[in-house]
């Protein structure tokens, strides 16, 4: 017999409320601030270094190819200067139109002699993310000379965001990557995945693999809800940021503390680097960047006096240059920026200074770039 | 074919609408075939492993009617050897050779390694010690042998438990296929909401704690603290659960949806009071069976009906301790061909057995004080045990256990700030679920507004987390078993 009088109406209800509170929090028609600028707030500008209209400067491997075509186009043959960074090589605290980081100033210095300055940072950059980078760039760029800052902040970050992970898949990368430690850890935890991060281990060339791609890309057309899933991860990921911070109190002058097992997965991706870049011949300029010194800053100060001594050492036992910029930019050109909390108000930039702290940083690289070249 | 993905439900919604309109021979062909389509979609070269399997047992029961003892056991070792011999070459095989390999060249016999490709069949361990408990169960005399191939075939390949249980029993479902069942709507809410309940688990809780639970146990051993070891022993013990009850709130939803009954397979495991307690409460199918086919048979202890779970029961006590171990081990090994699970099963051995010493010393002890105590002290334990289950060696479990003996290693933190909150805010959530669903529910029946409010607003947060968090891809813990 059949029997529909037992019907959930709650069920119903719930599911349909589900959907419309989608709609409702998340507008998606609305450009989604991208959850690896959060910190920035909205007085930091995200602004990636073009000469005339050539992409000197990328983020991932999605716009990378932008920069490969720019090198093949005005550069090919020259020798590259490869600059790795984090969001204070893209970001730009109280922009104002037509101001510029400092990467489209040094590509244009390298240019006359010859050479071709190319920038790829992201914000919160490990190192380890550098080292994958810096391995993939190896096999497509004839890279001289490698500049690269090591930040107490980013010895804080693990792991390799998913817009790098199709690096993995290029097999000279994973060949070179294999020859380390922290590399075969690297391999295991992320070697797997796809682009967006899913682990594709357990589909991979099966009829399940195909479907899904198929299924999703007709729910995506059909349904501007599916499509804007990422987005809606990225808002929601950042509501659960914002509310962490309102509920701990945690603000940019918060102390962050150094994360032993962090430090030393970055000490090691740092140490590979150094490595690959003797095999390799690159020269290697490390830096210690500039920071806001007019205040206290937000590090435990013996750990961060720790780290600086322990990099400098790792520096001069494997021969490559260093300088400390910390001290580069003055107060007058750092700034505030938005509450990174619920209700907050401006908070001091202790990572991301004005244009004329860029014009200060890219001086001094170069300066210290052609002093490196003369040293023996 | 993974749960969590648009192609399982997509698949679910075309089965169970044919299912209740086909009449009931084209129902179970029905079901059979969607099974093995579910299976296939993995890899369709497997597919003859399980029909083989399949169809042995099915063969062997036949052929057991009628029969003498002596030749009834004989066949019975036929689906052994069989069914165990298959889990060898697919399971065991490559890691007892690396072992004998190991072990000959430490007596310095300088053997190469042997190079040995195979891959594990998805769900082999699960179908194949359903099989085992078919024949057992028909050899014991509880069941009569089922004639009809498709019937029986729809028992061990019925999709939703296919590849991760739960471990099944014949008695428990074939005669829910053999009885066509009515339809209603009752079925399709109730299952509805053990999937949707399910992929909540799975894709919102577990797929986003998998990848702090990675970076945990990929950091330095030497940089983890005591209190690391910890959080790392918890937040996993919290993936694997929300994982794997994810895993079996979707099967058994899926098959209610054709108004299937399964067994419940976990009820709140970390508010055991007693490591008793908490086999009777985690993968509940799989610590019964290992009751009634291989702990009681160990001990010496006909087996008369399917047992409630658990491993508890009076036996001599030389024989006891000494199944309870081999149980235990074959347990371990049961979860993968690693010495990490058999560590894993060993440790489970050994605290069962401190707990049946110290159990009657405590009685004298007040009701609450046993609980709330048996509750203080079984969780941590429980969650110990998880660090050699995820741990990448033998070695690195024993280094992680040693660290939380040393006090000095509790006076920093390893890992990121976060990570401590979440593991804390997920251990309240548990506590806070089973007190809202066990206590305050039960007490406020009365206020059907507010429980109908609660109940439409939390379906609200699951579906729209499920919307945006599924994501196809990861696969479930207990697939790779």
């Amino acid at each position: 017999m059949l029997t529909f009088k037992k019907i959930d109406i709650r069920l119903f209800l719930g599911v349909l409320l589900g959907i419309v509170l989608l709609y409702k929090f998340f507008p998606i028609e609305q450009s989604a601030k991208r959850f690896e600028d959060l910190a920035l707030g909205k007085e930091t500008t995200t602004t990636f270094g073009k000469v005339s209209d050539l992409t000197v400067h990328c983020e991932g491997l999605s716009d990378l190819v932008e920069c490969l075509q720019g090198y093949e186009k005005t550069g090919s043959g020259q020798s590259v200067i490869l600059w790795l960074g984090n969001s204070q090589v893209h970001a730009i605290n109280q922009f104002e139109p037509g101001e510029e980081t400092a990467v489209p100033e040094l590509h244009r210095k390298f240019q006359v002699t010859g050479e071709y300055f190319l920038t790829l940072s992201q914000a919160n950059a490990s190192l380890q993310e550098h080292y994958l980078l810096f391995a993939y760039l190896l096999n497509r760029l004839p890279i001289k000379e490698l500049v690269l800052p090591v930040v107490f902040d980013d010895m804080r970050e693990d792991g390799i965001r998913t817009s790098l992970i199709d690096a993995f898949k290029d097999q000279k990368t994973a060949d070179s990557l294999r020859s380390s430690e922290i590399g075969r850890i690297l391999i295991a935890n992320h070697g797997d995945q796809d682009a967006a991060g899913n682990d594709m281990n357990a589909l991979q060339d099966t009829f399940q693999e195909h479907s899904e791609k198929v299924l999703n890309s007709i729910l995506e057309e059909a349904w501007s809800l599916w499509a804007a899933r990422p987005t809606l991860r990225g808002e929601l990921l950042g509501s659960l940021y914002l509310l962490r911070n309102w509920a701990f109190g945690i603000n940019a002058s918060s102390t962050r503390k150094m994360i032993p097992g962090r430090y030393a997965k970055n000490r090691d991706a740092f140490l590979a680097i150094l490595n690959l870049a003797v095999q390799r011949q690159v020269k290697v300029l490390v830096y210690i960047p500039p920071l806001r010194n007019d205040v206290k800053v937000p590090y435990d100060i013996h750990e961060y006096a720790s780290f600086k001594s322990e990099m400098t050492s790792i520096v001069q036992e494997n021969k490559a240059f260093f300088v400390d910029l910390e001290n580069l930019v003055p107060a007058k050109l750092w700034g505030t920026k938005n509450s990174t909390t619920i209700g907050g108000g401006q908070e001091l930039d202790f990572m991301h200074f004005q244009a004329g702290g860029h014009r200060l940083l890219a001086r001094a690289l170069y300066n210290e770039l052609k002093k490196q070249r003369l040293s023996p | 074919m993974i749960f969590n993905s648009l192609t399982y439900l997509l698949l679910l919604f075309f089965v169970v609408t044919l299912y209740w309109v086909l009449p009931y021979k084209a129902r179970l062909l029905l079901i059979f075939s969607a099974s093995l389509t579910f299976y296939g979609f993995w890899r369709i070269e497997f597919l003859p492993v399980l029909l083989v399997s399949t169809f042995v047992d099915w063969w062997v029961t036949q052929k057991m009617r009628g029969q003498s003892e002596r030749n009834r056991f004989n066949l019975l070792l036929i689906s052994f050897t069989v069914n165990l011999g298959l889990l060898f070459y697919f399971k065991y095989l490559i890691f007892f050779a690396d072992n004998a390999v190991g072990l000959a060249n430490l007596l310095g016999a300088e053997i190469d390694p042997i190079a040995l490709k195979i891959i594990l069949p998805l769900g082999i361990s699960f179908y194949t010690f359903q099989t085992i408990s078919y024949t057992t169960d028909v050899y014991r005399r509880f069941i009569e042998p089922e004639r009809d191939f498709f019937l029986y075939a729809c028992y061990v390949t019925f999709f939703p438990q296919l590849v991760a249980g739960p471990v099944l029993r014949a008695g428990e479902v074939i005669h829910q296929f053999a009885n066509r069942a009515a339809f209603s709507t009752e079925h399709l809410f109730v299952g509805a909401r053990r999937i949707l309940y399910g992929l909540f688990l799975k894709v919102v809780l577990a797929d986003n704690i998998a990848p702090l639970v990675d970076a945990g146990y990929s950091m330095p051993l030497e940089t983890m603290s005591a209190l690391d070891v910890w959080t790392l022993a918890f937040l996993f013990g919290f993936q694997i659960y929300f994982d794997f009850s994810a895993y079996s709130h979707i099967a058994i939803g899926s098959a209610r949806l054709m108004g299937i009954n399964f067994p419940e397979n976990f009820n709140f495991p970390y508010l055991a009071s007693s490591p008793k307690d908490f086999w009777r409460r985690w993968h509940i199918s799989l610590s019964s069976w290992i009751r009634d086919y291989l702990y009681l048979p160990l001990a010496g202890v006909k087996v008369h009906d399917r047992s409630s779970g658990g491993l508890s029961v009076a036996t001599a006590e030389r024989k006891h301790t000494k199944s309870l171990f081999l149980s235990w081990a074959i347990m371990g090994l049961w979860h993968g061909a690693n010495w990490t699970f058999l560590l894993w099963g060993i440790f489970h051995a050994v605290v069962i057995s401190v707990y049946r010493f110290t159990e009657p010393r405590t009685r004298s002890l007040g009701k609450q004080i046993r609980w709330w105590g048996g509750i203080a002290i079984t969780l941590p334990v429980m969650m110990l045990a998880w660090v050699p289950f995820r741990a990448e060696s033998i070695v690195d479990a024993f280094v992680m256990w040693e660290k939380i003996f040393e006090p000095s290693a509790y006076l920093w933190l390893g890992m990121r700030e976060n990570i401590y909150l979440i593991t804390a805010l997920i251990l309240f959530g548990v506590f806070f679920t089973y007190a809202v669903k066990e206590k305050i529910m039960p007490k406020v029946q009365t206020f059907r507004f507010g429980i109908a409010l609660a109940d439409i607003s939390a379906v609200a947060v699951m579906t729209a987390l499920v919307i945006v968090f599924l994501q196809p891809i990861n696969q479930f813990i207990y697939f790779q078993f």
